[in-house]
């Protein structure tokens, strides 16, 4: 300690020896200063940083010279996150007593880096800008802005306790908790923070006191009474736990049924639910093969409807070659006649055959070669045969056997070129025979085929008889 | 219960990096040491005029 006037360095005097000056005022106000420099010493290694803060300032403000006081509220301002006033404080410090003085230090590793700086600058910037969000009630951004400080400068008490306010006025009581816990582990001992914690506390539980004076209350059904020097309170209503190893195995069995419940109540169903699907899934996919199965199946019972019938058309086609009537039969009738007519000779019997083999097959869709064979054969047997039939039809007619005319007369016109008289006579027999239709019919043809012919007039003369 | 509006008005915005300057020239640096020496120059200055 020097004294205040000459600098000369004090005794245990209130007087100094050099110049003579009173400093016993001034020896009391270094001491008060040290005593608030001790107190927040103390107050700093307990991390109390809010009294150390008050205590150091104390401290300085009875002597401002005391560097270490400065030096290390420089220090607890950096810790609760407010660097521009650990900055000050080091500076005036260094100020003070520019040699031997850890504030130099601490300023040169504070501007050794400097993205640091800035960004422990934008991070005030922003909690300011948070305030000023708060003071415009934009609540919201202002938390925003604050979690990003916090996420830069995590040790910013007062952005923490800002933040817990939000947290506290939107009614977030565990979350503003949790900022409050966060400040308390770095200043313990801050009377806002303890506030807060304590209305959030209270909010978080609120039925404690009332939990807490029932306690009481069962507290109070004690009986007190003094024996010798000490004060003896035996509870009333309390029973001594009976059977302890009974009611443990009754408890692990409740437990025992508890999991068991969870376990049916939780985790069944989601397994049930688990088999469920898959089941479904495993259907729905059986039902899609079914479905191509079942159109397979159609596509192959119609294809096999398509075969039997191009098999029945084959079958029909061969029995109308190799079957009974069928081409094969008449070709083999129509060569068997030809032979027959080769060697006999027997015109009328092959004119019988040519006549059933014309019944049974359409003579104009037939062979090119069944046709030239038949054609050939009637060729051969026409004009004989027509004469046969016309002479038989003939005298039939003029014998009155009418039918018989009719038949011969008819298988006349089959061969041959046929005459005006066949189909006269044709007529007439018909005439006589009383079919009136079939009668008109051959005297037309007369008048068509043969205009010509005398026969005409008579012709025209049974037709006007017969009411044409 | 704690008012929100009351409790803001107890946050103050933190100095900035360039502010700091101006802060460290403006702060009062006067102590309880100087009040005693000032006072008792003035008590001095008394003696000697009387």
């Amino acid at each position: 300690m020097f004294c205040y006037h000459c600098g000369v360095l004090l005794s245990e005097h209130d007087y100094c020896t050099a110049c003579g000056a009173d400093v016993s005022l001034y020896k009391k106000i270094i001491a008060v200063s040290n005593m608030y420099y001790n107190e927040g010493l103390d107050k700093a290694c307990v991390r109390d940083l809010t009294g150390a803060v008050n205590s150091l300032r104390q401290c300085l403000k009875f002597n401002k010279n005391h560097i270490d006081a400065r030096n290390l509220l420089g220090l607890v301002y950096y810790e609760m996150g407010e660097v521009v006033s650990a900055l000050s404080e080091w500076v005036i410090s260094k100020n003070l007593r520019p040699d031997k003085n850890i504030a130099d230090d601490y300023i040169e590793k504070l501007q050794s880096n400097p993205s640091r700086l800035d960004s422990i600058n934008s991070t005030i910037k922003k909690y300011n800008q948070a305030l000023n969000y708060c003071k415009q009630d934009n609540k919201d951004l202002a938390v925003i802005q604050l979690k990003k400080v916090l996420s830069v400068n995590p040790r910013f008490v007062r952005a923490h306790l800002l933040l817990a306010l939000l947290y506290m006025d939107s009614e977030q009581w565990e979350r503003a908790q949790r900022e409050l816990r966060k400040c308390i582990e770095i200043d313990r001992n801050n009377t806002q923070t303890l506030r807060y914690l304590k209305e959030v506390e209270l909010m978080l539980a609120p039925d404690e006191s009332s939990r807490q004076s029932g306690k009481n209350a069962k507290k109070d059904e004690a009986v007190r009474y003094i024996s010798d020097n000490e004060m003896i309170i035996q509870p009333v209503n309390v029973k001594e736990p009976k059977g302890s190893g009974l009611s443990t195995l009754f408890n692990i069995a409740i437990g025992l049924v508890i999991g068991m419940a969870a376990t049916f109540f939780l985790f069944v169903p989601s397994a049930q639910n688990k088999i469920k699907t898959q089941s479904q899934q495993e259907i729905a996919q059986i039902s899609s093969q079914l479905d191509e199965k079942t159109l397979r199946i159609q596509e192959l019972e119609s294809e096999n409807r398509s075969l039997s019938d191009r098999l029945n058309d084959l079958e029909k086609d061969l029995q109308g070659y190799v079957g009974m009537g069928g081409t094969m039969a008449s070709y083999d009738s129509l060569l068997t006649v030809s032979a027959a007519y080769l060697q006999d000779g027997d015109k009328l019997a092959t004119a019988d055959a040519l006549e059933q083999i014309a019944q049974s097959v359409n003579i104009e869709e037939a062979s090119e070669g069944f046709r030239t064979l038949y054609g050939a054969l009637q060729a051969a047997i026409g004009p004989s045969l027509y004469e046969q039939f016309y002479n038989e039809g003939h005298d039939a007619y003029g014998e009155d056997r009418y039918e018989t005319a009719i038949t011969a007369l008819s298988r006349a016109l089959k061969y041959g070129t046929p005459t005006v008289d066949c189909y006269y006579f044709l007529a007439r027999a018909y005439h006589k025979n009383g079919d009136t239709q079939d009668a008109k019919d051959y005297y037309n043809k007369v008048k068509e085929l043969f205009p010509e012919s005398d026969r005409v007039a008579d012709a025209q003369k049974f037709l006007d008889a017969l009411g044409e | 219960m704690i008012s929100f509006e009351e409790e803001l008005k107890k946050f103050h915005p933190s100095l900035e990096v360039e502010e700091a300057e101006a802060a460290i020239y403006n702060q009062d640096l006067t102590d309880m040491a100087d009040l005693l020496i000032k006072m008792i120059q003035e008590s001095e200055q008394k003696a000697e005029e009387v």
